[in-house]
């Protein structure tokens, strides 16, 4: 399995396909996973930390 | 994201680009070229020695550029891989100059400078695209001012302003007193020097600078090559001070951040730029001015917009605490125009629709809530993958099939859709992973070949 992009989506599926038992290759363009989500301090509507 | 760092299961290729992918469903041959990091990822602690030294200063773009970084970096502090990289555009060694003090600090021994990329041939059975998307440049709509005035910012940057890991450490200057400050930083570094050089022009000749430069003005000292130095040196210093003093005196009066605007729907919405909705930029312009009010109490927030989009479990219950406990007022409108106002305060031109009256109100900082664009490259990868992409640049998709691309065995989900919030991205993620693995089982096993 192959996985574009390492942000939110990319990680939530790389781990589910991982889980499942395939072997997945995730490819991040930058030199780390995490993308947008990381950037930002807190998440609404319950303002838990986003990382 | 650490889980990822440590499944098994997962192979994690960061600073990677894909290439080229050949093949259907269940038998993909897809080229993924490894960039060069140059530092070893196997021998590389993350400790970050190699970063302390580098003398090369870079904007950093993970803070949107409001801070700097080395030119040896990790992208952040908690990033996985650890593994740090270097930026050849800006490392002193890849402009041919004489340095290497990063392969000097590192114990580890991970820097090479002669590190090449390599290419990694891989057989997959099915793909997820999720690339996500790029902030929209506001400087693209010329009345917003955006590049012009320094306290309109997007939200993104103000974001990075709230976080305590951030360039302002959770406080919210104002870019502009920031840059005022650093100015201060750089003059007094320069007034050191400069007073340095005097002060031994002063022990030599055994009287102050701001005396003998009196009697060397008026003529009455001999002229002479090291007096003439002297009194040059003396003259550039001066207007050093002249400037410090006039800008520490204006520093004294600033203040954080206390009245802020948000404005909605800047390039979503608008038939000039993107004409649908971003999704989650009203919630995140809330949560922004919620927090901002956690962090200082004297907060206040305006929120301009169309209408306000909280459509999300518990989002309108969140957007009303807001306006109840956050100081939060909702003003629909669409904003004309930011001018500049006194003291760098932006000023916000816009009509209010319910007493039909146009109003000017200056407040200390602008906050922009930027469209959700399609991600950097996306038309690239589009035509890398072989799959077609809608009228506004997203992976093109059919409602009864919402994450099956043009093509067989790829998929796609998150903001690579189309715009849309966290859970949301989480939740399409996790059917993008089923639909991934339905593609593979159906496929006959005499063409399936993955690893």
């Amino acid at each position: 399995m192959l996985v574009i992009g390492g942000g939110i989506a990319g990680i939530q599926s790389s781990l589910d396909l991982a889980e499942m038992g395939f072997k997945v290759h995730l490819v991040e363009r930058l030199p780390s996973i995490g993308g947008k989500m990381t950037q930002l301090d807190k998440t609404f509507p319950t303002n838990d930390c986003a990382i | 994201m650490l889980d990822v760092g440590r499944h098994p299961n997962i192979n994690l290729m960061a600073y990677s680009e894909v290439e080229n992918v050949e093949g259907t469903v269940g038998c993909f041959k897809v080229r993924v070229r490894k960039k060069a990091r140059y530092v070893d990822e196997a021998k590389c602690t993350g400790c970050g020695a190699c970063t302390e030294k580098c003398p090369t200063n870079v904007p950093d773009l993970y803070n949107e550029g409001h801070s700097e970084r080395k030119a040896v970096y990790s992208w952040f502090a908690q990033g996985i891989p650890s593994t740090h990289a270097i930026d050849t555009d800006h490392c002193r060694v890849f402009q041919g100059k004489k340095c290497g003090i990063c392969q000097k600090q590192c114990e580890a021994d991970a820097i090479d400078f002669e590190q090449q990329d390599t290419i990694v041939e891989l057989d997959i059975g099915a793909v997820v695209v999720a690339n996500g998307y790029t902030v929209f440049d506001p400087g693209k709509i010329h009345e917003y001012r955006y590049n012009a005035l320094p306290n309109v910012v997007t939200a993104m940057e103000f974001e990075r302003f709230l976080s305590a890991s951030g360039p302002t450490h959770g406080h919210i200057d104002r870019p502009s007193d920031t840059a005022v400050r650093r100015r201060i930083a750089e003059l007094e570094k320069q007034e050191a020097r400069a007073v340095k050089g005097l002060a031994r022009l002063e022990d030599k000749h055994g009287e102050k600078s701001e005396e003998f430069y009196k009697k060397y003005s008026s003529g009455r000292l001999e002229d002479s090559d090291g007096l003439k130095q002297w009194a040059e040196k003396y003259e550039s210093y001066l207007p050093i001070k002249e400037e410090l003093t006039t800008l520490k005196r204006k520093a004294e009066n600033f203040t954080t951040a206390k009245k802020l605007a948000f404005i909605q729907c800047v390039g979503s919405r608008d038939l000039r730029f993107y004409p649908f909705c971003s999704g989650f930029c009203c919630m995140h312009s809330i949560k922004e001015a919620v927090i901002a009010h956690e962090h200082d109490n004297a907060t206040t927030s305006v929120i301009f917009g169309m209408d306000i989009r909280a459509v999300g479990k518990g989002f309108d219950e969140y957007k009303v605490r807001g306006s109840n406990n956050s100081n939060i007022t909702y003003r629909r409108s669409r904003v004309a125009e930011i001018v500049k106002g006194s003291n760098d305060n932006p000023t916000v031109v816009y009509e209010d629709t319910r007493t039909q009256q146009v109003v000017r109100e200056e407040f200390d900082m602008v906050i922009l809530a930027t469209a959700s664009a399609p991600a950097d490259g996306v038309a690239e990868l589009g035509e890398l993958l072989g799959i077609e992409r809608n009228r506004f640049g997203f992976f093109k998709t059919t409602p009864t099939n919402p994450l099956d691309t043009t093509k067989e065995g790829i998929f796609v989900c998150g903001c690579s859709h189309s715009p849309m919030d966290i859970p949301e991205s989480v939740a399409q993620a996790s059917s993008a992973a089923s639909r991934a693995v339905q593609a593979v089982l159906l496929t006959p096993e005499k063409l399936l070949k993955v690893s």
